[in-house]
């Protein structure tokens, strides 16, 4: 299941939108609760890259947001993505998909 | 010694009993799967010690612990096997909140008693941290037989800017520090710190100039 939050903050640093259902989603981002160290986001961003489904991982943290490209074709639920997280012991308050790679967030935050 | 240094310092050592704890850190132990190496080192306190997280809520490791007191009267040496838990976190939107419980087990020789003797070693720690932000109280009993110098500390500080987490930041911190049975003051010590990639660096001075170096390596 994909959440819509409005407060996420992809969308407000990078203006993209959400995929709709027809279309093939590349990224998933994350708003995260307590990823406030660096630390924490290097926690987070080692477990995401051993998902087999996982290209690239982007971390902000001011921005909360985790960012997930997939491998093409690979699927990850939106649960696999929170539950990750959560091992990694943080909060996910939601979780959305955009048809961007996560290299255009770090660019567009950069 | 100067007043104001005498009123700073009672007031430290005022705050840091109404927390009740000792030695504060960052967080005592890394992420899951990694392995901590840290280092405490001043004239009259060097500790280092390496962990590594079994778990995200759980780390066993080793360390060592070299003490001595204002008057250089008294030395300690500390080994022993530590425990690290997370009792708790509390994430916040931009805030996150850690309850700690560390233990340890091992051996202190040293003057004042002959040979060796077992020693254990309780601590807990609460901090609360931002992007910007660093508040952290911590205690730790260091006992062995009849010797008991119990250390409580409280730590203060703020980032001067924000920072992606891969990005190099700088923090200003202000560590309180009471060390019973070796120090009759309160050690206030401002610090640099530098956060680097998986490492960070802490240097400063105490009140009676004092050098001070930390360090934190996650491999």
């Amino acid at each position: 299941m994909v959440h819509r939050h409005p407060l996420l903050v992809a969308l407000a640093l990078a203006g993209v939108s959400a995929t709709s259902p027809a279309t093939a989603v590349t990224t998933l981002a994350a708003e995260v609760n307590g990823m406030v160290c660096a630390f924490c986001a290097q926690g987070i961003e080692k477990k995401l890259r051993a998902l087999p489904a996982t290209r690239d991982v982007y971390v902000n943290l001011p921005g909360r947001l985790v960012a997930v490209e997939l491998v093409e074709g690979a699927n990850l639920e939106t649960g696999q993505l929170a539950a990750a997280v959560r091992e990694a012991g943080y909060e996910v308050v939601s979780v959305r998909a955009l048809d961007v790679p996560a290299a255009s967030l770090r660019r567009k935050k950069r | 010694m100067k007043p104001w240094r005498s009123r700073v310092r009672r007031c430290a050592g005022a705050l840091a009993c109404a927390f009740a704890c000792a030695q504060a850190d960052a967080g005592p132990m890394g992420y899951q799967g990694s392995t901590m190496a840290m280092g405490d080192f001043g004239p009259d306190w060097s500790e280092s010690w390496v962990n590594h997280a079994l778990t995200t809520r759980d780390a066993f490791g080793v360390g060592a612990t070299w003490m001595r007191s204002a008057d250089g009267s008294a030395i300690r040496r500390l080994t022993e096997a530590t425990y690290t838990r997370l009792v708790h976190r509390w994430n916040l939107p931009h805030a996150q909140a850690n309850a700690w419980f560390v233990v340890g087990a091992g051996t202190m020789t040293g003057t004042g008693f002959g040979g060796t003797r077992f020693a254990w070693t309780p601590g807990a720690q609460f901090d609360y941290e931002t992007t910007r932000v660093y508040l952290a109280a911590s205690g730790r009993l260091y006992r062995a037989g009849g010797v008991r110098h119990d250390v409580a500390a409280v730590r203060a500080g703020f980032s001067f800017h924000e920072a992606e987490y891969d990005e190099v930041q700088p923090w200003f911190v202000v560590e309180a520090r009471r060390m019973r049975g070796l120090s009759d003051g309160v050690e206030v010590t401002p610090m640099l710190r530098i956060i680097a990639a998986r490492a960070f660096v802490e240097i400063g001075a105490n009140l009676d100039g004092q050098a001070r170096l930390n360090f934190m390596y996650i491999f």
